[in-house]
C-alpha cells in the first residue's frame, strides 16, 4: 500500500548512540517515537546534542549503536521520497540563488514541480513579502531563518525539523511566527521536531515537550502539553507546564553536578 | 611559469584611487629611468630605450601585427581546450571524489613536465604546423585552473550539501546544484592566471621550430643581436599578458560580481593518522597512472620506436643496461650543475618576496601602488624575460640565478602580501589597543597568519623554478640539463632526452614534496590553527 502523503511519518529512536570519531560522546541512549502528524519539541542546555539527535533522525549521522526509524525504514527512504524537509541552525541558502529561488530548491530537490504560487505563499508567510527577488546577503540573520523555514515547508513534508528556526529572529516576528506558522504543520500531515532553548516557545508550539540533559544527551523529562489549539497568548495552564519544564531542566543540571561528585 | 597563485586587489575605494594614482606615477619614474639608463649604456647593445621600442614597434608594425596575431590565436585555442580539460577533470574528481587524488597528482606530474624537452618532442610528433604551440599552451593552462577549481569544488559548507542529503540526492546533483556555481569565483581566478600562461605555452611552442609567430621573432631578434626589437617584442608580449590577465580578471568580476578568492595552492594532504599511508597511496596511483597514459599513449598513438621510449626503456637507462650509464651519468651531472643555479635562485627568490611582503605592510602606503604592479609583472612570461635578463646580465650564473629568482620572487611577494594581510582584525585591534610596536605586530600576528600562504607560493615555485633553470640554460647559459635537453633534441638523442624528462619531473615533484614536508612540520609547530 502507498503511504498516503497527507499522514506524518512514525519516528522511532530505539536505544541510538550517539560518539564522535573524536571520542565526544554527544547521546546516551535515547529511546524515544515522535506519533505522527504531533509536534515534538526538544529542550535542553546547548552542546548536550540536540542538533546530534536532529541529524540522526534526518539520516545525516549514523547512530553508533541503536537504530532510528522513520515508518519502520531507515531515514534514508523518507529521504529518497522527498518527504524529510529540515531547517538548519545555520539557514544555509544558496547566495547566488534570490529568496524565492532558495524556497523553489526545495521542491527541485525532491522532484516535485514547480510551483510560484506556493511560493510566493510561503514568502507572505514567513513576512518575506517583497523580498522574492532578493539574495540572502542583502538580508538580515533572522529575514534569512525566516526564508530558510518557508524552504522547509515548500515541499509539504511529512517529516520536518527544524532546528532552532528562530534563533536570528527578533523578539517581534518570533512570536508572530509562533502564532501562524503551526497551523501550517498542524493538519496532522506532518510529523513535526523542533529544538529550541526558549520554554515558553516550546510549550506554545509542542504537543510534548522533551527536556535532555547536558552532554550525553539523555531523556530527562516527557511532558505532554495538552492546551487547546489555536493556543492562547497567556494561560495559567502555560505557565504551569512552563515551570515544569525550567524544573526539569535544572534537575538535570544538579543531577550532573551531583554525578560528578559522586553523590 | 605562472603559479596557481593569485591575490584579490582590494575593490577600488577612495584610497585605492590615490594607490591609482600612486601607481602611474611610479610606472612614469620607472620609464623615465629606464630611458636615462639606457641612453648612457648606448653602444653596449643591452638595453633599449622606451622611445627606441616605440620606433622599433611602429617600424615593424605589420611584421609585429601579423606574429601577435598568429601568437595570439594558437594561444587562444590552447586556453579553450585545456580550461575544457581542466573542467572536465575537475568534475570527475567532484563527482567521482575517490579518483581525486590521482586526479591531482597526475596534474601535477604533468605540470612539473619540463617544457623544454616537451616542447621539441610535440614538433617531432605534430609536426611543423600550429598543433605544438597549441599543445604547450593547454599543458600551461589546465593546472592553474585545474587546482582553483578543485579548491572551489569543495570549499562549499556542509550544510549546503546536507540539504541535497536530505532530499535523498547524490554526489552528482550536489554538483550540478551546489558545487558547481559555488566554485565560479574559483574557476574565474584560476582562468585569469591560465590567460597569461597561455600565452607563454604558445611563445615556447614557437620557439622549436614554427614557422609564424612573436616566438619565431624573438629567436631571430636575439640571434642577430637586435637589441631594440628584442626589447620591442617583450614589452609586447609583457603587455599582452597583462591585458590578458586583466581582460579576464575584468570578466570574471563582472560574472560572479564580486572579488575573485585567493587560490594558494592545491590544498596539502590533512596530517594525522594515515597520512604516510595515504600519500603513498595517493603517489603510487598518480605514477601508475602516468606510467599507464606514458605507455597507452605510445602504443594508441602509435608512435615510431625511433622517437618513443616507454617506461623499460627508461629503466634501462637508468639501470645502465641500454648504454653501460653512458646516459646516465651524462644526465646526473648535468643535473649537478643545474642545482648550482636553481637551488640559490629559489632560495633568494623566496627570500626576497618575503622581505618585501614585510616592508610592504610595515609601510602601509606602499601596498596599494606595489601589489596590482606585482600582480601584472608575475604574469610577464619567463620567454619574454630571458632573453632580456642575457641581455642585461650576460650568460653567466648571475643573470641564471637572477631569473629563477625573478620567476619565484613574484608569486612569493603576491602570496605573503595577501597573507599577511589575513592576520585576524581582531587580534590586530587588541594590539593597537596596547599601542604594540609595528614590527612586533608583524612578528606576532602578521607572520603567523602568512606562513600557509607563504609556503603554498613556496610549493608552488618549485616547478617554477624548474621551468625557469631549464629555460635559462636552454635560452642562455649553455650548461646543466636544459641545455642538455635541447641539444638531444636537436640531436634526435632520444634516450637521453627520455631519461631527462623523467629525471626532471621527479626531481621537481620531490621537491614539491618536501617543501610540503616542511610545511606541514610549520605550520604544526607555529601556526596549529591553520594546519588543516
Ligand atoms: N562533527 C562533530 N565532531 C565532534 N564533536 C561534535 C561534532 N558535532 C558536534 N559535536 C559535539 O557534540 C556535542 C553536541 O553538539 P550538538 O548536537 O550540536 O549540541 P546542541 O545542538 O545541543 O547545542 C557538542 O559538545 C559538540 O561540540
Ligand atoms: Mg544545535
Amino acid at each position: 500500500m502507498a503511504p498516503d502523503r497527507r499522514a506524518g511519518v512514525t519516528v522511532t529512536v530505539d536505544a541510538a548512540t550517539k560518539v564522535y570519531p573524536d571520542g565526544t560522546e554527544a547521546v546516551a541512549p535515547i529511546t524515544l517515537t515522535l506519533d505522527p502528524g504531533r509536534t515534538t519539541v526538544l529542550v535542553g542546555p546547548s552542546g548536550c546534542g540536540k542538533s546530534t539527535l536532529l541529524r540522526m533522525i534526518a539520516g545525516l549521522e549514523s547512530a553508533t549503536a541503536g537504530e532510528v526509524l522513520v515508518d519502520g525504514e531507515p531515514p534514508t527512504i523518507v529521504q529518497r521520497r522527498g518527504e524529510l524537509a529540515v531547517a538548519f541552525q545555520d539557514p544555509s541558502l544558496l547566495p547566488w540563488r534570490s529568496v524565492a529561488a532558495n524556497i523553489a530548491l526545495a521542491r527541485e530537490l525532491a522532484r516535485l514541480d514547480r510551483d510560484d504560487e506556493r511560493v510566493a505563499e510561503l514568502i507572505d508567510l514567513v513576512g518575506l513579502t517583497g523580498f522574492a527577488a532578493t539574495k540572502p546577503a542583502a538580508l538580515s540573520g533572522g529575514m534569512r531563518q525566516r526564508a530558510a523555514i518557508a524552504r522547509a515547508l515548500a515541499t509539504d513534508p511529512r517529516l520536518l525539523l527544524l532546528d532552532e528556526p528562530f534563533g536570528a529572529v527578533d523578539e517581534l516576528t518570533r512570536q508572530q511566527l509562533a502564532r501562524e506558522l503551526p497551523a501550517l504543520w498542524e493538519g496532522g500531515g506532518t510529523t513535526t521536531l523542533l529544538v529550541t532553548h526558549s520554554v515558553a516557545e516550546a510549550v506554545r508550539l509542542a504537543d510534548r515537550v522533551i527536556v535532555l540533559s547536558p552532554r550525553p544527551a539523555r531523556v530527562l523529562a516527557d511532558i505532554p502539553i495538552k492546551l487547546p489549539r489555536p493556543r492562547r497568548d497567556s494561560d495559567p495552564a502555560a505557565d504551569r507546564l512552563e515551570r515544569a519544564v525550567v524544573e526539569a531542566l535544572e534537575r538535570g543540571h544538579a543531577g550532573g553536578d551531583a554525578a560528578q561528585t559522586g553523590g | 611559469m605562472i603559479v596557481a597563485v593569485t591575490a584579490s586587489i582590494r575593490p577600488l575605494a577612495a584610497p585605492a584611487r590615490r594607490d591609482a594614482a600612486v601607481g602611474v606615477a611610479g610606472v612614469v619614474v620607472a620609464l623615465v629611468a629606464w630611458e636615462v639608463l639606457a641612453r648612457s649604456l648606448e653602444g653596449a647593445f643591452v638595453l633599449a630605450a622606451p622611445t627606441a621600442v616605440v620606433v622599433a614597434i611602429v617600424d615593424n608594425g605589420p611584421l609585429l601585427g601579423r606574429a601577435l596575431a598568429a601568437t595570439g590565436s594558437t594561444a587562444l585555442a590552447g586556453f579553450v581546450i585545456g580550461n575544457l580539460a581542466a573542467v572536465a577533470l575537475a568534475g570527475l574528481a567532484a563527482a567521482w571524489p575517490r579518483s581525486q587524488r590521482t586526479v591531482t597528482g597526475l596534474a601535477l606530474i604533468v605540470v612539473c613536465l619540463p617544457l623544454v624537452a616537451t616542447a621539441p618532442l610535440l614538433r617531432v610528433l605534430l609536426g611543423p604546423g600550429d598543433g605544438p604551440q597549441i599543445a604547450l599552451a593547454a599543458l600551461a593552462v589546465y593546472y592553474t585552473t585545474l587546482i582553483p577549481l578543485l579548491v572551489g569544488l569543495r570549499a562549499v559548507p556542509d550544510t549546503w550539501l546536507d540539504l541535497v542529503r536530505v532530499a535523498g540526492r547524490g554526489a552528482v546533483t550536489a554538483l550540478v546544484v551546489v558545487r558547481a556555481r559555488a566554485s565560479v569565483p574559483y574557476l574565474a581566478a584560476g582562468l585569469q592566471i591560465a590567460a597569461p600562461a597561455a600565452f607563454l605555452g604558445a611563445m615556447v611552442g614557437e620557439f622549436t621550430g614554427a614557422e609564424r609567430g612573436l616566438g619565431v621573432l624573438t629567436i631571430r631578434a636575439s640571434r642577430d643581436l637586435d637589441v631594440d626589437l628584442t626589447w620591442a617584442l617583450a614589452t609586447i608580449a609583457a603587455a599582452v599578458s597583462m591585458l590578458a590577465y586583466a581582460i579576464v580578471g575584468m570578466i570574471g568580476r563582472a560574472a560572479t560580481g564580486g572579488q575573485p578568492p585567493t587560490i594558494l595552492a592545491a590544498p596539502r594532504i590533512a596530517a594525522g593518522p594515515g597520512r604516510v599511508r595515504r600519500t603513498l597511496a595517493s603517489t603510487a596511483s598518480a605514477v601508475v597512472a602516468t606510467i599507464v597514459l606514458w605507455w597507452g599513449g605510445i602504443i594508441l598513438l602509435g608512435i615510431t620506436p625511433f622517437v618513443a621510449r616507454t617506461p623499460l626503456d627508461v629503466v634501462g637507462i637508468f639501470a645502465g643496461t641500454r648504454d653501460g650509464g653512458l646516459t646516465r651519468d651524462a644526465l646526473f651531472a648535468a643535473l649537478c650543475d643545474t642545482a648550482v643555479y636553481v637551488v640559490p635562485g629559489y632560495i633568494a627568490g623566496l627570500a626576497a618576496g618575503v622581505l618585501l611582503a614585510v616592508l610592504i605592510v610595515l609601510a602601509p602606503g606602499a601596498s596599494g601602488a606595489i601589489m596590482p604592479v606585482a600582480v601584472a609583472l608575475r604574469s610577464v612570461p619567463i620567454v619574454t624575460s630571458a632573453p632580456l635578463i642575457v641581455l642585461l646580465l650576460g650568460r653567466g650564473s648571475l643573470g641564471a640565478i637572477t631569473l629563477i629568482a625573478v620567476m619565484v620572487f613574484f608569486p612569493t611577494l603576491v602570496a605573503c602580501l595577501h597573507g599577511l594581510r589575513q592576520a585576524p582584525g581582531q587580534v590586530l585591534d587588541v594590539m593597537a589597543v596596547y599601542a604594540t610596536a609595528p614590527w612586533r605586530v608583524v612578528v606576532r600576528a602578521r607572520i603567523p597568519a602568512m606562513l600557509p600562504a607563504f609556503f603554498a607560493a613556496a610549493r608552488m615555485s618549485v616547478p617554477a623554478a624548474v621551468l625557469a633553470v631549464t629555460v635559462v640554460e636552454w635560452l642562455a647559459t649553455g650548461t646543466g640539463i636544459g641545455a642538455l635537453m635541447a641539444r638531444s633534441a636537436s640531436l634526435s638523442n632520444y634516450d637521453a632526452l627520455a631519461g631527462a624528462v623523467v629525471l626532471v619531473t621527479a626531481v621537481a615533484a620531490l621537491g614539491y614534496a618536501a617543501v610540503g614536508a616542511i610545511e606541514t612540520r610549520m605550520l604544526a609547530r607555529y601556526a596549529p590553527e591553520q594546519a588543516s
